[in-house]
Formats: structure tokens, sequence, C-alpha cells
């Protein structure tokens, strides 16, 4: 528990560093003892998980954070066998379905059946129902979606649920539905650098705030990032200076590059080159719709006002169909080459226009 | 065809290599003769008498010796062919005369006047070793070239060369040739008077136009629409005759055109020629026939000495073997002790349709042999197979007319397990029991008890290369199928169509053995399932636009990709009108149904696509503006999607679609250059690798503790966290001993620990292949966050990665007894209480009073060297008297007793000295 991002993570509501409108909306919500489904959604590094265990905290006591690591097996209908870890303490349940892959359905059905059909022994002292987490939700398939359905009504007695995601889009709509969201914003720069100095201080050091203003802008108000960041500066060179160069994480300098390649030049054996770099990418377990995502934005930065529409319109076509497909490569090519032709034509014609 | 023009380097031996044939064809002309049968002759009717002169003579090895040049033959042909104007012109489809394939055309019955013919040449040499007709022969025969005019060398078999003049009327100066002895009538060449023979063709030719204007009559009666069914089939009719026409239109052309005879066989010939000298090679152990004597090799060459040769190339001793001639090698070798050809197995391989079980079944049938045959659809498993072999090969039927020893036929072998062939070589490599050395009287004799194989076995597959064939290939004959020529196939097409009645031309049958690469049996069946249609006009277009004739053909994944990035340069063939470009190039229509047939017949879409995405960008195309480049992407992703809808909706009728993605690239980026094409690794290895960091990183996560676990996904650890915690587990540590370490460097140290820990990572020492030691950071996360040509991150010194991991380790073990130490705290208690109050016996106390009493037991009475007692020393008695307690303690020694450390002597080294000792104290 060493790393300043574990060392320094406030367990209860009241800690909060920021959002606090919320924190005391989601105490409210604890003490006026209907405690609904929540679909707690929000970009990573944003402070969901650490918002959500707060919140358990609140319903549970410390008791919650006796947490403890299961290895379950569960038997598919097709007699596979399939293994997932599970983080459970007394009260609650923490699982990421999508670690069995296209099983999904099995383990939110068995487990959450399970887990729902057994009564809290003590209801008297205790709150009635379990709470089952379910992280990652957007990489649910739709059948396993749809096996969260019913279960969510039926068992509503004895289990709640909260579902984490990213974003909402691939949660289906019945399921939105059925639970209250919440949105956990990225903190702004001025919280983010505030954390990072309050952190520092209680760290003993003394953290200029040119260097927080940097380090959160780097990090692009992940707190996660910034703070880890900021412990990696530390490590480098200890007495802080403002123009200090801020550690990178090698994926995003390794895209910029790659953006920088196509931008210089479009040939297809440029493409080619760039094929590799993307499959290095993805080997390096970055998924598609990061990488896309980061590619568009480091070359929307590159282009020009009239083009910036084109391209995003572009990116968006190819990234549905990224999202529709299962070849990841292609896609994230296709999308290459068409920047390619619309850049290379936009600058032949401004050339002309220059000539003439 | 230059086989053959090789084959003439031997050509002299031309008897040998084409004995067997020639017995099968004599045999069958004997067989086959009928009244009727021969063909109007017209104006070479005097020709056609000499035939019958002959075809009526017994078969001796006299007829059967022919001694041909390449000029004899082609001046032969040249005049036969003047005469032969009515005959159907089958010369000019016919192989280069150069060929001894022409003496035995496909259709015997067809053109048997031209083999006739030459045969009645080949006599000619007879004529000038008898006196009488010597002298008037001598006019025309001469010793050496004339002067002027035409003339044609003949070799007789005795090697002695002698000169045909030629007159302008070739044909009729030969026949009075042999005419002249005849007309002396002393020689009694015939059993019957030629005057009579010729009385009997005449009047059976008179027959036969009778019996042909009924025919015509009835033709004309009947009024049928169809074309007059030529009368060289009556072959056919008359086998097919008794069968009702309902019977004959259900048959399978394939079945009813079957060939019949070694004639008709229309695969090649050389191969056929070599299975039949092969099994003509058994006849002595199977038959008892003795083996005909060949002259030695020598005796074969000495009179050939001065003979022509159209080819010198054999007079080059030191050449190297063609493949034919090592084949005949094979086939001249010695037979084993047991009368056996040194191969016992023939095997034949080739692609389908080619009429390889055909040619066995016929040169088995043709041999003498009662046919048993064994394929796919038996069982063939290791005991029935066994059974079944020994049955084929050692019995023979006694019930019934067909008293014909067997020939085992192994057809599609090579599906066939590889227990059942193991079976099948035990079989060929049956030894005799112990008649090795004894007589041949003898050994005949145990040849009917032992069962070694006496029988020839013939094995058919399609791959020669299957692995389970592997020992077969090695004991076996083997015979690889080349193509059937396009121009035969035509050929037998044109027959068969002629009769039943479809109009077509050559160039039509032609195309159609092209489109599925001379198959026969497939163009059968297409001939077939046109007529069954109504085609009764068949043209090149039909075939172009018909698809039941092509074959699934199981062409490579390159040849596929070739064909998709290359453009196939037009080439005009010989005959045809209006087609006749090779597929792939002409029209867009054209190319565009050729890559859409490869494409959908490979059936690997998968793998096809990715070879075209892994190729594409290195094809050489001008696409300055990536228009091409941005289409062929969006079909990828198109077809990705559609594959994906097919895997997770099981919705395989999209699968049409597929192929599709093919053609696109072809018309993208087909190119007249020929592609280099490298195998799609591309994928794969993303994958491989993709795979092996997710197992890294999994790794690392599942040792986590829980209350870290819950915040981390496999997600963020590869975007957020790996990158900058590697960093962070780099500090700046001073090359120093950790004891030397200020307070403040204690701290980081001891974070860096704790950071480690918490987040499962370690070193461990490895030993790089140069024999160096490092220590590498386990699990192996670094090669999951670092990128290649990137600056390289700051790494630790060996020492300090040493330090780290000696501090880690220390650590471990502290937070191991810790947790010891919560998990049972009373338990420790209870042992304090214990020690504190009434003193156990201590562990090894105990062991040390078992073993101080066996000793004391076992003490037995002292013998000296002699074996007499020995009277005891007074002090041992003084011990034993002692009570238990104290004696046991002395016997101990009282300082082992109550002392926290002991000794206990030779139980080893290291251990031998003890004391219980906790962790944290030595920490």
């Amino acid at each position: 528990m060493s790393l300043w991002v574990d060392k320094y993570r406030p367990t209860s509501l009241a800690k909060l560093d920021y959002h606090k409108e919320q924190a005391t909306q989601l105490k409210n919500l604890v003490q006026c003892g209907d405690f609904p489904h929540l679909l707690v959604y929000g970009p990573s590094g944003a402070g969901k998980k650490t918002r959500i265990m707060c919140l358990l905290r609140e319903l549970y006591g410390a008791g919650v954070e006796k947490l403890r690591i299961e290895h379950q097996t569960i038997v598919a209908p097709s007699k596979k066998k399939i293994e997932i870890n599970t983080i459970a303490s007394n009260y609650h349940l923490e699982v990421n379905p999508s670690d069995a892959g296209n099983q999904d359905r099995v383990v939110i059905q068995e487990l959450i059946k399970t887990l729902a059909q057994s009564q809290q022994i003590q209801s008297s002292s205790q709150r009635e129902f379990k709470v089952v987490l379910l992280t990652e939700v957007d990489r649910l398939t739709k059948d396993a979606q749809h096996a969260l359905r019913r279960t969510m009504e039926k068992y509503m007695y004895t289990c709640r649920l909260i579902l984490c995601s990213t974003s909402t889009s691939k949660v289906i709509g019945p399921i939105r539905s059925r639970c209250l969201a919440i949105r956990v914003p990225l903190p702004s720069t001025e919280e983010v650098c505030n954390v990072l100095t309050s952190i520092c201080k209680k760290e003993g050091l003394l953290l200029p705030p040119e260097l927080a203003k940097l380090i959160s802008e780097k990090s692009g108000r992940n707190l996660r990032k910034a703070l880890l960041m900021c412990e990696a500066c530390r490590v480098q060179q200890y007495p802080f200076s403002s123009d200090q160069d801020v550690p990178e994480t090698d994926w995003e300098v390794y895209l910029r590059e790659t953006a920088n390649a196509i931008v210089s030049q479009q040939s297809p054996q440029r493409l080619l080159e760039v094929r590799a770099r993307l499959y290095e990418l993805l080997t390096h377990c970055i998924p598609p719709d990061v990488i896309m995502k980061s590619l568009v934005t480091e070359l929307l930065s590159n282009c020009d006002g009239q083009l910036k529409t084109e391209v995003a319109q572009m990116a968006a076509y190819y990234e549905h169909r990224l999202q529709l497909g299962s070849k990841a490569i292609y896609h994230l090519e296709a999308f290459t080459a068409k920047f390619m032709a619309i850049y290379k034509k936009f600058m032949e014609d401004g050339l002309d226009d220059m000539m003439f | 065809m230059d086989e053959y023009d090789e084959l003439f380097e031997i050509q002299d031996d031309f008897e040998d290599q084409f004995a067997d044939e020639l017995e099968a064809m004599a045999d069958m002309e004997e067989e086959s003769f009928k009244p009727g049968k021969r063909q109007k002759q017209g104006p070479g009717g005097d020709i056609s008498d000499i035939e019958h002169l002959l075809d009526d003579q017994p078969i001796t090895p006299k007829a059967k010796r022919q001694k041909q040049d390449a000029g004899v033959a082609k001046q032969l042909f040249k005049s036969l062919q003047t005469q032969e104007s009515k005959a159907p012109s089958q010369s000019d489809e016919i192989s280069p005369p150069s060929s001894p394939e022409q003496y035995q055309p496909p259709d015997t019955f067809r053109s048997t006047p031209a083999v006739l013919d030459i045969s009645g040449f080949a006599t000619i040499p007879e004529t000038p070793r008898r006196p009488p007709t010597a002298a008037s022969a001598s006019w025309h025969v001469l010793r050496r070239p004339p002067l002027e005019g035409e003339y044609v060398s003949v070799t007789d078999s005795s090697g002695s060369r002698v000169y045909l003049k030629q007159t302008e009327d070739a044909g009729s100066k030969v026949v009075d040739l042999r005419l002249v002895p005849n007309s002396h009538g002393s020689l009694g060449l015939l059993s019957v008077p030629i005057d009579v023979l010729r009385d009997q063709q005449a009047e059976r030719r008179h027959q036969q136009v009778v019996e042909e204007s009924q025919r015509l009559a009835d033709l004309l009666a009947s009024s049928v629409n169809d074309v007059p069914v030529q009368p060289e089939s009556r072959e056919d009719e008359e086998n097919d005759s008794p069968e009702d026409p309902e019977g004959q239109a259900s048959r399978l052309w394939v079945d009813r055109y079957s060939p019949r005879h070694y004639t008709e066989l229309l695969s090649d010939d050389f191969t056929n020629r070599c299975l039949l000298k092969w099994l003509k090679l058994w006849d002595t152990v199977v038959f008892g026939r003795e083996r005909k004597s060949r002259p030695a090799r020598f005796d074969r060459q000495a009179p050939n000495q001065n003979s022509f040769k159209p080819n010198q190339a054999n007079q080059n001793p030191n050449r190297f073997k063609s493949k034919i001639e090592v084949t005949e090698e094979l086939l001249e070798a010695e037979l084993d002790q047991y009368k056996r050809p040194k191969y016992k197995v023939a095997l034949l391989s080739g692609p389908p349709g080619l009429g390889k079980t055909t040619l066995a079944h016929v040169i088995a049938k043709h041999a003498g042999y009662n046919v048993v045959e064994i394929n796919a659809s038996d069982d063939r498993s290791a005991e029935v197979f066994q059974k079944r072999i020994n049955t084929a090969t050692q019995m023979k039927s006694v019930l019934g007319a067909n008293e014909r020893p067997n020939c085992l036929i192994i057809d599609e072998i090579d599906g066939a397990p590889a227990a059942a062939i193991n079976i099948l070589l035990a079989t060929l490599n049956r030894k005799e029991g112990h008649g090795g050395d004894a007589g041949t009287e003898t050994a005949k004799k145990k040849k009917k008890k032992e069962s070694i194989l006496l029988r020839p076995i013939i094995c058919i597959c399609n791959d020669l290369y299957v692995p389970a064939l592997r020992p077969l290939r090695q004991q076996a004959f083997l015979l690889v199928f080349p193509q059937t020529q396009p121009s035969r196939l035509a050929q037998r097409l044109a027959e068969i169509s002629l009769q039943q009645g479809m109009k077509t031309d050559t160039g039509t049958l032609i195309s159609l053995c092209e489109k599925t690469d001379n198959d026969i049996r497939s163009c059968i069946n297409t001939l077939q399932f046109l007529h069954r249609r109504g085609h009764k006009q068949l043209s090149t277009k039909t075939i172009q636009c018909i698809s039941v004739g092509q074959k699934d053909q199981n062409k490579g994944l390159f040849h596929l990709w070739q064909q998709i990035f290359q453009l196939q340069r037009t080439k005009r063939k010989r005959i045809g009108e209006e087609f006749d470009e090779a597929p792939g190039s002409g029209g867009g229509a054209q190319r565009f149904q050729h890559i859409l047939h490869l494409a959908s017949s490979s059936g690997e879409y998968e793998k096809v696509s990715q070879g075209l995405y892994d190729n594409y960008l290195s094809m050489r195309v001008r696409d300055p503006n990536l228009q091409s480049v941005c289409e062929a992407l969006d079909w990828l992703s198109f077809s990705d999607r559609l594959n994906h809808v097919i895997m997770h909706g099981q919705n395989f009728t999209l699968m049409r679609y597929l192929p599709f993605l093919s053609v696109t690239f072809h018309f993208l980026f087909a190119h007249t250059h020929v592609p280099r094409i490298s195998y799609p690794h591309s994928q794969h290895e993303a994958s491989t690798r993709l795979l092996s960091s997710r197992n890294a990183l999994a790794t690392m996560l599942a040792d986590i503790p829980a209350c870290i676990r819950t915040r981390i996904s496999q997600l963020s650890l590869s975007l957020d966290m790996l990158t900058l915690l590697l960093d962070i587990i780099c500090p700046k540590l001073r090359p120093v001993n950790p004891q030397l370490f200020s307070s403040r460097e204690k701290e980081q140290m001891c974070e860096l620990i704790n950071t480690m820990l918490a987040y499962n990572l370690s070193y461990r020492q490895d030993r790089t292949p140069e024999g160096q030691y490092t220590y590498v950071l386990e699990p192996r996360v670094e090669e999951v966050v670092r990128f290649p040509g990137l600056p390289p991150r700051r790494q630790l010194t060996y020492q300090a990665k040493q330090t780290i991991s000696r501090e880690m380790e220390q650590e471990k073990m502290r937070r191991a007894e810790q947790l010891m130490l919560q998990r049972n705290p009373v338990v420790h208690k209870e042992d304090e209480k214990k020690r504190a109050g009434p003193k156990p016996v201590r562990n090894h106390q105990q062991r040390l009073e078992n073993i101080v009493k066996q000793t004391t037991v076992e003490t037995r009475p002292e013998v000296d060297f002699f074996g007499r007692a020995v009277a005891p020393k007074p002090q041992r008695l003084q011990t034993t008297s002692e009570t238990g307690e104290m004696c046991e303690v002395v016997s101990m020694g009282t300082a082992v007793g109550n002392s926290d450390v002991w000794f206990r002597f030779n139980e080893g080294m290291s251990n031998a000295v003890r004391r219980n000792v906790c962790i944290r104290e030595l920490l």
C-alpha cells in the first residue's frame, strides 16, 4: 500500500475531494433507506470505484473493507468449466464478468442467483440486501445484459446491483432504465492540482504549482494517472523543478509518433509501416477503440479547420465499423488510408490554390 | 511427345519393348475379327486384301516383328492419307507420327487399316530371305540406297537392312510386290490360297454393302431427325443392342463408353505399357509360363550398329538416365527367388478422372486375371483387410467358369488407415519359413503351403504423398499418371457425341477438356448432362456458360492469390474461332467469373482475405490518391463485418458474399507482373503476442492483494499504470550496503519493497545465453508496456536489483511470520505457558532416551578374537545397577539435557547444532 494512489485514497463519502455535492446526494440516498440499482459511469480515473467503495462503506460500515479473493468455478450448460475470480466481503461481491469472455452470461446467471437467493442472517441489524458490483459492464455481451434484466427485478428484495462502466452507450436500454444512473465526471484541472498538492504536503514534499498544472494537463485529468505521474516525478528527481519533464505512458508516445508518420507522408508504403505500428499497439493490450480515439485526437491537432469536420466524421464512421466487426486492424487501417487520401487531396488542393 | 523422341534412342528394342503390347493387340484382333467389320476402302481395296491376309494368318512371332523407322512411318502415313480419303480423317488429330503411339491409335477399330498396313510392310523383309522371291524382288529391294527416287529403309530381325524403292503409286507397287510370291503359288505361306480369300472378302463386302443399304433404308423409313449414326460405331451398337433404349438412356455414359480393351485406353501409352509389362512379369509365377528369353543387351546392340538412328544421343554412354529409362530398367530387373518381380505392388497415382481404375481393370483382365477390388467403400479395418488380402491372393474361385487367378486391386488406398497399409506391407514381405537354401523344386512345393504372396497387387491412389503410404512407396513400382492429352480426349468425346447425335466441333470439345482439366469422367458426364438437357447442338458458348463441368478444383492458396494479383497475358490457341482466351484474361466479365469461381471453390475465405490483406500494399499499383487502397480496405471491413454476422448469428447463407472480396482485389490490384506473395503471418503473430501480454497481465493480477485488486483492472494496468509503475520502482539507490542507508533512504527502500509486493512484482535471477547473470522483473510485464523505437527507460543496476531482491525476500518472510502469529496467537501463548509450567520432555531428549535404551539393551557379552567370553569389567556393573532415570541422565550427559542448544553426532554437517529461532530475531 505504498503507491500514493492507494495510500491516500479516500475511504468515506465525507472525505472525497471533489464532486462533494454528489457525495452528499449519495449519502442521502443511503440514509433514506430505499436504495436502488445503480449505474455508475464516467471516464477512467475519475474516481468511480472509489465512490462506489465509499458508498458501500456508508451502507455497511467498515466490514466492507475486509476483502477476500475467491476463485469460483462455474460449469456452463455446455459442460465447459469457467474459472473466475471474485472479490468479496461479507456484504458484497465484485465480479468482472468480461473476464469470462463469451461465457459471461453464465457467470452472471449463476453468481448473482446464488448470491441473491441467500438472505442475510441478521437482517435486523444489517441491511436486508447484499450488493453485487459488476465492473466493465460496457464489455458485457448482449446476451449477458439480457440475462441481467429479469434478475434485477426478481431479486430486488435481497440484492442490489451496482454497475460500473465507462460509457452507457453499450449498456442496453432496459438495464439503463432499471438503474439510477450516476455520472462521475473527471475532476477539473484545479481539483487535480489541489489533490496533488495536498498529497505532496502529506508526504512532506513541496510541489510547485506549475508542475502540478503540467502534470494534470499531461494526465488528461485522469486522477489515477496524475498521481502516478507525480510519484514518478518524485522518483525521478526530488527537489521538484517547475519545468521537469513528466514521464508519460509509452503507448501514447508511440501513438503520437504514428500520427506524425501518417501526416508526414501518404503512400501505400507508409501505410504498410503504419500497419506494423498499429499491430504493435494492439498487441500491447491497448483496446482498438482507445487507439482510434487517441489517433484521431493526434491527427486532428495536425489538421486545418476545414479538414477537421471531415476527419472527425470519417473517424466516427470507421469507429462504428470497428465496433461491428471483429478484426480491428482492418478498420484502423481503413481509417488511416482514408485520412491519408483526404489529407493528401487537401494538401494538393491547397498547393494548387497557392500556385494560381 | 518428347519422351517418345527419347524413346527412339532405344527404338531398335522396339520388339522387346512392345512385345507385350503387340501380343495384346494380336489377341484382340483374333477375338474381335468379325466379318462386316472391315471398313470400305474404295480405291485402296487391294490393301485391305493384304490386311485380310495378315489377319487370317495365325499370330506368329514373325507377324509381330516390326522394325520401323520414323521415316517409314512418316511416308507410310502420307501415302495412306492419300488413299484413305474416305476414311475419317483422324490422322490430323493423331499426334505427330514420330511417336510409336500412333501405331496403336486410341480406337483400334477405327484405325485398324493403318495398323495393319504397317504390319503389312513389316513383313516385307521376310521376302528377300527366300531365294525364289529374292530374284524378282531385287528390283525393288535394294541392298543400298538407290541413287534416285524415294526409298524406304527396312531392317529385319536379323539386323540386315534393305531399301525399298518407292514409285509414285507406292500402294499398288507394294501390293504387287506382295503378290509376286502368290502368283508363283509355290510358297504356301497361306493355308488358303489367296484367290479363295479374295473371293471370300468380296463376298463379305457385298454382304456388308447389302446390310448397309438395308440399314440406311430403315433409317430413312423411320425418318429419325438425328444425325445418321456413322457406320463405324457398330462395335458399340453391337454391345448395346440387347439393352432397351431406356436402359441405354439411363446408363451413365462413363460406364457405357468405358474402354473394354487395352487399345481403347485413353491414358498415357507409356504408363499403360509399363503396367502391362509389370503384370506380365508375374506370368512366370502365376501361370507357370516361362518368361520369354530376351537377348542380352549386346546382342541387341550388335546388329543395330549399322542401322540408321534418328537420334544419336544414345551413343553418349555416360549420360544421365531419363526417368523413362529408369522405369524401363526397373521392369528389366531380374525376378527374385520365387520368380516374382522385384516390386510386388504397383502403385498408380494421379488426379481423379484420368482412368487409373479403368486401366488397372482392363490390364488385369487382359493379362488373364480375375479382378478383385477393394476400395474405400469397403471396410478397411486391419482384420478385415488382412482377411480380404489373404482371400484374394491365396484362393481361387472353384465354382463357375471363372477359373482365372485373382489380381487384387486396392483402389483409393490413400484413404486407408495406416494399420491396413502395414498389413499389406507385411504380406509383401512375408518370407518363406525355411526354404531359402533348398532347391528350387522343393521351394516350389513349399510355396503351396507357405503363404508368400504369389498374386499381383495393384494399388491406386490420388495423393502419393499421404504419410500412411510412405513405407509402401519404397516397395512399390510407382507409376505417376500424366495428364491425358486433350487431343485424344477430345477425339473420344467427338466419337461419343457423334454416336449420341450431338453436333459439336473439335474446338468446343477441347474447351470442354480444358475446363475440366482433362478429366475424362467429368467431360463425359458433362456431355451426358447437356445431352439430357436437350442440347443437341454444342458450341463453345454453351461450354463456357455452364458451370457443371467444373471440378471443385483444389488449387493451393498461393495459386489463388497469384491469380488474383496477376493479369493473365492474352494468349491465342491453335484452334477455335470466337473465344479462345485463357481464363482470367479477356473481358471484365470473364475475369470476374474466373476469379469468383476460384475464390469460391477454395473455400478458405479467412485465409484468402488475410493473404490479400497482407500482400496488397506491396503490389505495384499506381495509386497516387490512395483511392483503390481505400476501396480495398472498405471491402475488407465489409467482409469482416460479414464474417462477424455469420459467426455470431450462425447465418451461413451470407457466406456466398465472401468470395467477392477476391474479385474486387483482382480488379483493383491485378498487374501483369508476377506478384511476389508471402504467406500471411501477421494476424496469427499478432494474436499470439496479444495472448502472451494478456497472460503476463493476468499473472500479475492474480496475486495482487484484494484491497488493491479491486481498484485495478487489466485495462487500467495497461493504459495508465504499468509504465509509470515501472518508473516508480526504479528509484535512485546508492550502491552501498542497505545497512549503511540513511533513514530517509531506508524509508524509500521500504516503500519500494512495499509497492513491489503490493503489485506482485519481483526480481528473479536469470542467466543470459552469454552466461551473465541478470535480474528480470517477474511477471514479464515490461514487454507489455515497452514499445520498440522509443528511448529506453532508466534501469536499475545489477547490484541495486540484487539488493532489492534480497530485501524483498526478507520482507516476505517477515510478513509470513507475522501472518502466522496473527492467525494463531492463542496457541503461541499456550506454548509459552507450557514452557513456563512443568517442563515437558523435549523432543531431542525423547529421542536420545530411545537411542540410549537401544544401545543398553543390545550390549552383548564380550567375546575375544577366538570366541571365548571375556569377563566383564567391574565398572559396567556399577552403571547398570543405578535406577532408571538417573541412568538415562547419566548416559546422555547432563550438559545435553538442560540447555537449549544440543549436539548430535553423526547426523550430517550443517544441522548438527540446532536451535529454535524466529525470523524476526534474524532480520
